[in-house]
């Protein structure tokens, strides 16, 4: 086995105050006390909760937080991805399926046919953004993940993901 | 026989080794694109390029034979520099379209531009535009911008299927694999150019977008279109069978295998029967195992009219425990033989049996007796020779009105088991249809027609509540109060390699 430095620590034995435990209770339940008028201030600046109204007093995100995902467009309107499954393969979730097939465009070779994310199954990772080779999946919308009352609203298909997209600054097939 | 040393090696080869191989016979791996062993070399990728101590250019490793006292050098200053070269001259116009391209995950550019160049692009210009989805053969589509023009295709339709359908047109970065004015790429064993493609300049019609080869799992396998039994690599993703690749072994396939054996992994997901049926009504195991006991222990009691029909189709362990259910359990003498009516052959690798084990199966019931032909069970059902039939599988070695005489004569019978992988006419027509598993599902042994013995390993779990063949005739037996009790395959292996000399001779030749 390798060494181990081992440190000891000195217990301090708990004095005869602490021990007779009543006037220690008290001290914390002031403590308490104290948060909870300090916190019916009716100037919100001098409260100290962190708890907010959801949703009648948004959180302002982080400029790079990550959202639900959106499915970004070529120049006439039609999904960028090219459907390679980079990003279903290295989802950790398992939460993308996709389906490729031939276009009709014969300037279009691939495209997927289905596109499915599960947004419940989705451990917002983002990954699948770092892999995405053509910038055709993003996570910028800026809107989290909403609660869902069925199991199936939370699989966003490609034209609910494509409705929340938009143009791409990037080249279409990278630079020739 | 003459002494290299290679990066400091020292090995001794047999006369007429190529550098390549020495090299490879050393621990060393020389890139290359157009060498193939299977191939002629033509030395035109340059990929290979080796630097021998004593001769002022570097040399092509795929072509020049060692010489005594030669001294290699496969890793030097020049060759990196040389295979840098190379690299980014064929990847001036390469469309680098990875993405979309079916190769990605198992195309030597990609690998060997990781290992080998891993720089940025220099060209300032456009990439020539050729050719895309051009479809050089009904199984086969080619990409003129991908090609590398190693010329492995050209060489594999002269020399291995000698149709010369391919040829080179045009010169320089106009060049472009075309077949020849009025051919098309379409011989028996065109998706192997796509095989030994080794970008994705020519890839196959029937994968093409399917699934990333990089989700491939592979499963070594036998082929089950004909009795010549080509080694496969069985590539599933996800319970499913995707495609199968032709498996190196010399003594059955060599590198190849044939279009039609390669669709033939599509009928272990079409129509599959994936739960016990009674009359129609669909059972659970145990239910079924209860009612089959009871209606076949009352079909036993008439003696002599219990018909048995095997399937070459099935593999040897299914076959013996068959033999053994019948014999022992069914207590039937009259045993007729199923299997897929003869087709196609040629003198390469398809062959006119259309099934796996026909081999397998004569050994397996060879000294018990006749077996008996498929036309005669048609007949003995007509004249009430037969009146309980129990059937592996479905298919029928008869023409096709033969077999609407046999679909009629089966409403004749009193009692009609199917044990079988696929719906069809003949499950609904079964009192008791029993689902089995396919070769993918399940491990066994097939015998080819030249008698080696071939092991198959599973692939993924049965699909639905099928089982191996041998597991229902032990279950059926348990249920009929007979003792037929195998925990694994292997275990009915060892005794029926025991049981049977005959067969313990064809494995001699041990399949790779």
């Amino acid at each position: 086995m390798a060494n181990v430095n081992v440190k000891v620590i000195d217990r301090e034995p708990q004095s005869l105050w602490e021990k007779s435990y009543i006037p220690e209770i008290i001290r914390g339940l002031a403590v308490t006390t104290g948060h909870f008028f300090r916190n019916l201030n009716p100037s919100k600046e001098k409260r100290t909760t962190f708890t907010r109204n959801y949703p009648e007093e948004p959180t302002i995100y982080p400029e790079r937080y990550r959202g639900l995902h959106r499915l970004m467009l070529r120049d006439d309107g039609q999904v960028r991805c090219v459907a390679c499954m980079c990003c279903s393969t290295i989802c950790p979730a398992d939460c993308i399926h996709i389906e490729a097939a031939e276009h009709d465009d014969p300037t279009i070779e691939k495209y997927p046919s289905v596109f499915v994310i599960d947004e419940l199954r989705c451990i917002v990772c983002g990954l699948c953004v770092e892999a995405c080779p053509c910038d055709a999946i993003r996570m910028d919308s800026g809107v989290h993940i909403p609660p869902y009352g069925e199991r199936n609203e939370a699989f966003y298909d490609r034209d609910l993901l494509m409705s929340m997209g938009g143009r791409s600054q990037a080249v279409q097939g990278g630079k020739r | 026989m003459p002494k290299v040393t290679i990066n400091g090696t020292e090995i001794e080869v047999e006369k007429g080794t190529t550098i390549l191989r020495a090299a490879a016979q050393a621990g060393y791996e020389v890139p290359h694109f157009c060498y193939h062993p299977a191939l002629s070399i033509p030395a035109n990728c340059r990929m290979c390029l080796v630097e021998v101590e004593g001769s002022w250019k570097l040399q092509p490793s795929c072509y020049s034979q060692v010489s005594d006292g030669m001294v290699v050098n496969t890793k030097s200053e020049r060759v990196i520099k040389a295979q840098k070269a190379v690299l980014e001259f064929i990847l001036i116009n390469h469309p680098v379209d990875c993405p979309i391209c079916d190769q990605a995950g198992e195309c030597k550019l990609q690998d060997y531009y990781m290992a080998y160049d891993a720089q940025e692009s220099r060209l300032r210009t456009e990439k020539t535009a050729k050719v895309k989805v051009f479809p050089i053969g009904p199984e086969v589509l080619y990409d003129g911008e991908r090609c590398i023009l190693c010329t492995r295709c050209v060489r594999f339709c002269e020399e291995i299927t000698g149709t010369n359908e391919l040829t080179i047109i045009q010169r320089g970065d106009a060049a472009e694999i075309r077949p020849f004015p009025g051919r098309s790429l379409d011989n028996p064993y065109s998706v192997c150019t796509a095989d030994i493609c080794p970008v994705g300049a020519l890839t196959s019609r029937d994968f093409r977008f399917k699934c990333r080869v990089w989700l491939l799992s592979s499963t070594d396998s036998v082929c089950t279109g004909c009795s010549n039994g080509c080694n496969i690599h069985l590539e599933h993703f996800r319970n499913e069978v995707q495609r199968y690749r032709p498996r190196f072994n010399p003594d059955v396939n060599d590198y190849w295998m044939c279009d039609a054996g390669r669709l033939t992994y599509k009928a272990i997901h079409t129509d599959r029967l994936t739960r016990p049926m009674s009359n129609g009504a669909e059972l659970n195991w145990h239910g079924v195992s209860g009612t089959a006991a009871d209606k076949l222990g009352r079909a036993i009691e008439d003696k002599g009219t219990f018909g048995f029909v095997v399937s070459p189709q099935a593999s040897c362990e299914d076959l013996f425990l068959a033999r053994r259910f019948a014999k022992e359990v069914l207590g039937t003498e009259r045993i007729y033989v199923g299997g897929n009516p003869d087709g196609f052959e040629d003198d390469f690798l398809i062959k006119a049996d259309k099934n796996p084990n026909t081999r397998g199966l004569q050994t397996i019931f060879g000294h018990e007796g006749e077996l008996r032909d498929f036309g005669a069970l048609i007949d003995d059902i007509e004249s009430g020779a037969v009146t309980s039939l129990y059937m592996m599988e479905t298919q029928i070695p008869v023409a096709t009105e033969e077999s609407a005489r046999f679909v009629s004569a089966l409403d004749k019978l009193d009692l009609f088991v199917l044990q079988a992988q696929h719906h069809g006419e003949l499950s609904t027509k079964a009192h008791i249809a029993l689902p089995a598993c396919s070769h993918a599902e399940t491990e066994g042994t097939f015998v080819n027609f030249d008698g080696i013995a071939q092991e198959f390993d599973r692939a993924f779990a049965p699909l639905g509540e099928s089982l191996p063949h041998w597991q229902i005739f032990m279950r059926l037996a348990r249920a009929m109060n007979h003792k037929l009790t195998y925990t694994f395959v292997h275990q009915i292996r060892k005794e029926m390699f025991e049981d049977s000399a005959a067969t313990e001779e064809a494995s001699q030749t041990p399949a790779e």
